[in-house]
């Protein structure tokens, strides 16, 4: 061999180890970019059971909200136990980790319906629609809870849900090493995923949900009262969020509604939606309150709709169950020439579901305020700009209440758009007599007076006081029937059971 | 350019020798050391099933474990802290040797070397395992599977807590404790293991003192009782100090827990005292948390084997201390069948009847209600959230409003009765309420074969002081299980046969 040929050989065998190099390195990489992907970002669906039937699917499928509202499920796993003090109602501490805040929870299931869980890289809980839509009530004390899906979410605490997390995620115990020792406790993470949640998953997770403090800085207001079980400042809370507009000082809560029998609305009747009929349709109130979920723009932008048209499917097929006790056949009778005299002109008319001006009806402005023409232009523009076509939010000044459709009015307690009435009979009083302070979210029914029992140990302990006297509270106004005999009430009350 | 001395092959050699022995040889060495010192995870084991159920592991001692030569030594530090004399004063079990010696740890504690150190945890016989005698100076049989009727868990905890707080609890005062009893700790854990194991030990249970501090408040529950759901809640470190009042004070019965094969099948039934779960597996994990074990750290191959052993094992016969009078147990034959058999079973080991297992309502049963308040709604729920990621999470707690029927087999053993140990024995119980004992001495081993419990009438015996149980307290009623039905209006003649008939069970 000449001197040559074995400088050419080792320039050769150079190459070859050079190449060998290269291609161990894009291997390597190659293997960390799937792992990464892996334990990061690849979507598993959800297992089979949770789509065994509608109703299952509704509590607890997944709409989507888990790519950017999602929360890593071991942390939200977790916080009630690193942070029991911070789950407060009433500015008490409210002891039972997440059912302290009222969410709908069906003994047996590792979540309370409406929580999601699904694995994108890793597993993540967020919300759906059942979240705030799911009634649970009960007939006795030592009774179970009957969940009714897309009823109003009377129970569940929103605003202290949105603060918890927040709260948890300022306070300096949000910390990998802390919230690792609780997670080892729980479950044994392999080296990966320890590492990911360790320097990746937990600051992450604190930085994002502290990126939402700025958005919720009304939740914290002194000057406002607490929303208190089954209500949301649903307006304020698509401006500050969706449209980002600077905060003001309107402040309209209203009672979560129940969502059922969608069917009834057509938009060409003049039907409208929202409380101040401020949506076209209920396709664009399902996109509008499903996107609210999300946080923002959907991942997958026909998932996303494919979602909606099954939600709307189901809403409008679903139905509100009948009272559950025995109806007095002959008082209900009697109660019902007094609704048809009283309430069907506008409950039972042309006229229910479209808009009854604040003048006439006379209860609380403070919803109205909350909303304006401005920033349902700005809203409508934002799902625009997704790509998403609806008929969507009106644009013009809104100055009055829909007139609500009354199906399953029994279970849709407390009463009027700001749930400032515990019960029907109560709605039946002048507003003077009516019940000044009472606690919202036990869910006990009161099968005389129609509503849930808002008042007694109990409902102290369980419930949110709610005072008609603060901002937004008002029990005034809608003072219709209020003349009638008590005899003639409690008959209409009875016929009331049987909407 | 100079020219480098070349270096002859030999020391070259010599040089890579070197090196390789100082960069690979002696840390491997030491690894393999460091590995062989404080790798390993070995519980002692035992072969037979009895053994294995009094003495091995539940897998509790990887959170829990106390340092073998630390739980040796506290009673001696933290004697002050104890009622009297070591364990066996807060009701533990000392077995002996073959050769007469008392053995190393008492009944319901296990070993396991863990991390470089034998740690010592309870484990399921603590509250399951206990003694009874005939007479005050025969010997105790020791029987496996009964309820723990001495053992004070209540004190067993604030032991821990209170001897981790006192200022006796360091080195200055444990390790000498330790050199005194006779042992040669290495180098190694004389100055680094043990002084660290001392100081992380202490970090740790008081660390867990806030989450059991509620324990405190309680009443006394005494031996042979715990509060077991609020214990469960500590889990889930729910603000205790913030639960309704109503749900505390809620002690009851360690139950026995041999034969629980017919509990499972043919038909499964309501287990706990309140009947809050069906599925004996969930039941058994969940109070393995008891013993100090998580999801990640819980032996399950070892649980497996008790779990194995429970549902056929057999509680000793009553004949084994005492005589039954035959004839008079077959004339209680009837009396049992009429009164007790639906909710209670057809027999000691027949447990068939329409309601036995199942819920009676609280309202019907009337006995105290603190310890189905105790077991809430909301707890209930986020018990669905335990063993989360694992096939097996808990799915079938629930609530229920009252208590369930329980089959009666080994009853003479069980005493005292009612889910809250509120009746001190069976005769009592057959009496109403307004005439069973209102104050009784809990925490004797010696039987009254008359009336079929617990003696209970002293406050002590043999230098040994009793728990004053006194039924006015909060979860202490021993109202309920009273009436027609109930068979407390029966003659006096046929008390004493039915009483006979349990004898049999």
């Amino acid at each position: 061999m000449d001197a040559q040929t074995k400088d050419s050989g080792h320039v050769q065998s150079r190459r070859a180890w050079r190449r060998f190099g290269l291609l161990v390195l894009i291997l390597l990489l190659a293997a960390g970019a799937y792992l990464g992907w892996e334990r990061g970002f690849r979507e598993q669906p959800q297992p089979a059971w949770v789509f065994e039937s509608a109703e299952s699917r509704f509590k607890y499928g997944s709409i989507g909200a888990e790519h950017d509202a999602g929360v890593p499920y071991w942390i939200f796993y977790v916080l009630p136990r690193v942070f029991p003090e911070k789950f407060r109602q009433d500015g008490r501490i409210a002891p039972g980790g997440y059912a302290a805040l009222g969410v709908a929870w069906e003994e047996g299931q590792e979540l309370p319906v409406g929580f999601t869980k699904k694995t994108i890289g890793f597993p993540r809980v967020a919300n759906n629609c059942a979240a705030c839509h799911t009634t649970t009530y009960r007939l006795s004390a030592d009774a179970k809870p009957v969940f009714v899906t897309a009823g109003a979410g009377h129970t569940v605490n929103i605003q202290n849900f949105f603060r918890l997390l927040i709260d948890c995620a300022k306070d300096p115990r949000f910390d990998a090493d802390i919230l690792m020792a609780e997670i080892n406790r729980v479950t044994r993470l392999d080296i990966i995923d320890s590492l990911l949640y360790r320097f990746l998953v937990i600051p992450i997770t604190k930085k994002r949900l502290l990126e939402r403090e700025a958005q919720f800085a009304w939740l914290y207001r002194q000057d406002f009262p607490d929303w208190g079980r089954g209500r949301d400042d649903a307006m304020n809370l698509t401006k500050y969020f969706m449209i980002r507009a600077p905060m003001d000082d309107t402040f309209g809560p209203t009672d979560i509604p129940a969502i059922w029998n969608l069917g009834k609305f057509h938009w060409d009747k003049g039907h409208r939606l929202n409380y101040a009929g401020d949506s076209h349709d209920a396709r664009s109130v399902v996109i509008d309150s499903a996107l609210g979920v999300l946080g923002a723009a959907p991942a997958d932008k026909a998932d996303f709709l494919e979602q909606v048209q099954w939600l709307q499917d189901y809403l409008t097929r679903k139905q509100p169950p009948k009272f559950p006790l025995p109806v007095d056949a002959s008082r209900a009778a009697a109660g019902k020439p007094l609704f048809d005299a009283h309430c069907a002109a506008c409950h039972a008319s042309a006229r229910t579901g479209t808009r009854i001006p604040l003048a006439e009806v006379g209860t609380d402005r403070g919803r109205l305020d909350s909303w304006n023409k401005g920033a349902a232009i700005q809203a409508n523009q934002t799902v625009a700009a997704m790509g998403i076509t609806r008929r969507g939010l009106v644009e013009d000044d809104l100055e009055g209440y829909r007139i609500p459709f009354l199906d399953g009015l029994w279970l849709r307690a407390p009463y009027l758009h700001n749930g400032s009435v515990p019960t029907l009979r109560d709605l039946l009083e002048p507003a003077a007599k009516r019940p000044t302070v009472f606690w919202r979210g036990y869910d006990l029914l009161d099968p005389v007076k129609v509503g849930f029992v808002t008042d007694g140990d109990e409902a102290r302990r369980v419930g949110t006081r709610m005072d008609t006297g603060e901002k937004g509270g008002g029990k005034q106004g809608h003072e219709f029937g209020t003349g009638l005999s008590a005899a003639d009430k409690d008959a209409l009350v009875e016929y009331l059971k049987t909407l | 350019m100079p020219t480098r001395a070349v270096l002859p092959p030999a020391r070259w050699k010599r040089r890579f020798l070197i090196l390789v022995a100082l960069t690979v040889v002696l840390p491997a060495t030491i690894v393999i050391w460091l590995l062989g010192r404080f790798g390993g995870d070995s519980p002692v084991d035992y072969a037979d099933p009895v053994e294995h159920f009094k003495y091995g592991s539940t897998g509790g001692e990887h959170e829990m474990g106390f340092p073998y030569w630390i739980w040796r030594a506290l009673p001696e530090v933290c004697g002050h802290l104890l009622p009297g004399k070591g364990y066996p004063s807060i009701g533990m079990l000392y077995e002996k040797n073959p050769d007469g010696s008392l053995k190393d740890l008492p009944v319901g504690t296990s070993k396991r070397r863990y991390q470089g150190v034998d740690r010592v945890f309870v484990n399921c016989a603590v509250c399951h395992t206990s003694t009874v005698r005939a007479a005050p100076d025969t010997p105790p049989l020791l029987v496996s599977g009964m309820p723990a009727a001495l053992f004070n868990m209540k004190q067993f905890e604030e032991f821990f807590f209170n001897c981790a707080a006192d200022p006796k609890f360091a080195q200055e005062y444990l390790i000498p404790e330790i050199q005194r009893q006779g042992v040669g700790l290495d180098l190694l854990d004389r100055y680094l293991v043990y002084p660290l194991a001392i100081g992380i030990m202490r970090d740790r249970v008081l660390a867990l003192k806030g989450r059991f501090e509620w324990v405190y408040r309680q009443k006394d529950w005494g031996p042979g009782r715990v509060d077991t759901f609020n214990s469960a809640k500590v889990i889930f470190n729910f603000p205790m100090d913030h639960l309704d009042p109503r749900e505390f004070d809620a002690p009851a019965d360690f139950p026995s827990i041999w034969l629980q094969r017919p509990r499972r099948e043919p038909r499964a039934m309501e287990l706990h005292w309140d009947g809050n779960n069906t599925d004996m597996t969930e039941r058994n994990k969940s109070a393995a948390f008891g013993t100090g074990t998580t999801p990640p750290t819980i032996d399950l191959a070892r649980i497996k084997r008790v779990e194995d052993w429970i549902l056929d094992a057999e509680p000793p016969a009553f004949t084994s201390l005492f005589p039954v009078d035959a004839a008079l147990a077959a004339r209680g034959a009837p009396i049992y069948k009429e009164y007790c058999a639906a909710c209670h079973g057809a027999s000691g080991r027949d447990f068939s009847g329409d309601r036995v297992g199942r819920v009676t309502p609280l309202a019907e049963i009337g006995t105290d209600r603190r310890r189905l308040d105790s077991y809430t709604y909301t707890l209930a729920v986020n018990q669905a959230t335990l063993y989360a990621g694992y096939p097996w999470r808990f799915t079938q707690f629930h609530k229920t409003n009252g208590y369930a029927n329980m089959p009666l087999d080994g009853i003479w053993l069980r005493g005292p009765y009612l889910h809250n140990g509120s009746v001190p024995s069976l005769r009592d119980l057959l009496e109403p309420a307004a005439r069973r004992p209102a104050v009784f001495w809990r925490g004797y081993d010696v039987l009254d074969p008359v009336k079929v419990g617990f003696v209970s009438d002293q406050p002590e015996a043999g230098g040994r002081k009793f728990f004053r149980f006194d039924t006015s307290q909060p979860g202490n009623g021993n109202g309920g299980h009273e009436g027609r039905a109930y068979g407390t209006e029966l003659s006096a003649a046929d008390k004493a046969a039915l009483v006979e008939f349990l004898k049999t069970f």
